[in-house]
């Protein structure tokens, strides 16, 4: 082989070789994957329960009769589970009227700013204390700093007052009184 | 043989152009960690939140420009359940400064579901991304997880 061919095919070695170098130096710059992770954790859902309704008993026509907040066996009770120390929103809604169960007649049913307890240590209508959450306050609008007890149950009690007409019918009256809690995520 | 040592140079040469070009990585600073959540109360973290938001670092050639893809999760999950996931078209930020500020990124407001395309600066390239969690009210506690994965490549610009 003369110089001229020699030459030749070392240029042609060497431009393989660039062409190699570049591709592999493209396919090594050519991109990086990266997986990050979002993390979550979900705490405990909320659970309500009626665990007592508010019983008034037996009662008169024309006489109103009430029953207090703190009365184990009849004040109405409420249960409420859910994480520990969290802040929750809840918020009653009242009736009007109880009903007889065909609904032929109603009573008026009364609720006054002192008729709620909200008892986040746990106790009962009858025991619980300034300490363990508020006391005697307004059903219709209870505290906004209302926490879910440490050990993750409070208790809401509720009284409320009748007032039968004279002429009110006999028979078993009833109305429904609803309680909505929601985590406020404090 | 004069020819041949003009080819010799010219390898040389663009070897050493081609190992100045440096292959970018990515490197995960931070994921993006929603932290305790309540089921109903729906939780944000926004991309300026150090500690919180995801951060990413991608290093290469200085000034070269990369375009930068995300691989979006829409839910969180644990076995058997999923938590709703939102990115809003704002939820990313760049930044190429040598030294990122992530309360004030110097490209805000991205949009992670489109392609970004942005130059490498001399520290690299900063990457931040928030985003949205809706748990139901009766979601099941415990830890969920979502991959994030982020793809880096170089456009020859």
């Amino acid at each position: 082989m003369n110089k001229k061919g020699v030459e030749r095919k070392f240029a042609v070695v060497l431009v393989a070789a660039i062409i190699c170098f570049s591709l592999s130096v493209n396919s090594v710059q050519a991109q990086d994957v990266a997986t990050g992770t979002a993390t979550a954790t979900v705490l405990t859902a909320l659970a309500v329960s009626a665990a007592q309704s508010l019983i008034f008993g037996n009662i008169y026509q024309g006489v109103a009769a009430t029953i207090g907040n703190n009365i184990d066996a009849s004040s109405g009770i409420f249960n409420i589970l859910g994480q520990g120390s969290a802040g929750i929103s809840i918020s009653f809604a009242l009736p009007q009227f109880i009903a007889l169960a065909d609904g032929s007649d109603r009573m008026t049913i009364g609720f006054s700013s002192t008729d709620a307890t909200v008892d986040s240590n746990n106790t009962t209508p009858a025991t619980v204390v300034a300490g363990d959450g508020w006391i005697n306050v307004n059903p219709n609008l209870l505290p906004a700093a209302t926490v879910i007890g440490a050990a993750g149950q409070t208790n809401v009690y509720l009284g409320g007052r009748i007032y039968p007409a004279v002429d009110q019918s006999a028979g078993g009256y009833s109305g429904d009184i609803i309680l909505t809690v929601a985590y406020n995520g404090t | 043989m004069r020819r041949i040592r003009r080819l010799f140079i010219g390898v040389t040469l663009s070897f050493l152009l081609a190992a100045g070009s440096t292959a970018q990585t990515i490197t995960v600073n931070n994921d993006l960690v929603f932290g305790d959540m309540f089921p109903g109360v729906p939780k944000t973290i926004s991309k300026y939140t150090a500690g919180a938001a995801a951060e990413f670092n991608v290093r290469g050639t200085n000034g070269a420009e990369v375009s930068i893809q995300f691989t979006l999760p829409t839910k969180m999950t644990k076995i058997g359940v999923s938590i709703q996931m939102i990115f809003f078209n704002t939820d990313c930020a760049v930044d190429t400064r040598p030294n990122p500020i992530q309360a004030s990124p110097l490209f805000d407001n991205l949009n992670p579901w489109s392609t970004l395309l942005y130059r490498i600066g001399v520290q690299g390239l900063t990457i931040y991304l928030g985003g949205t969690v809706v748990p139901r009210i009766v979601q099941p506690p415990g830890a969920y997880t979502a991959d994030i994965t982020l793809t880096v490549a170089y456009t020859g610009a």
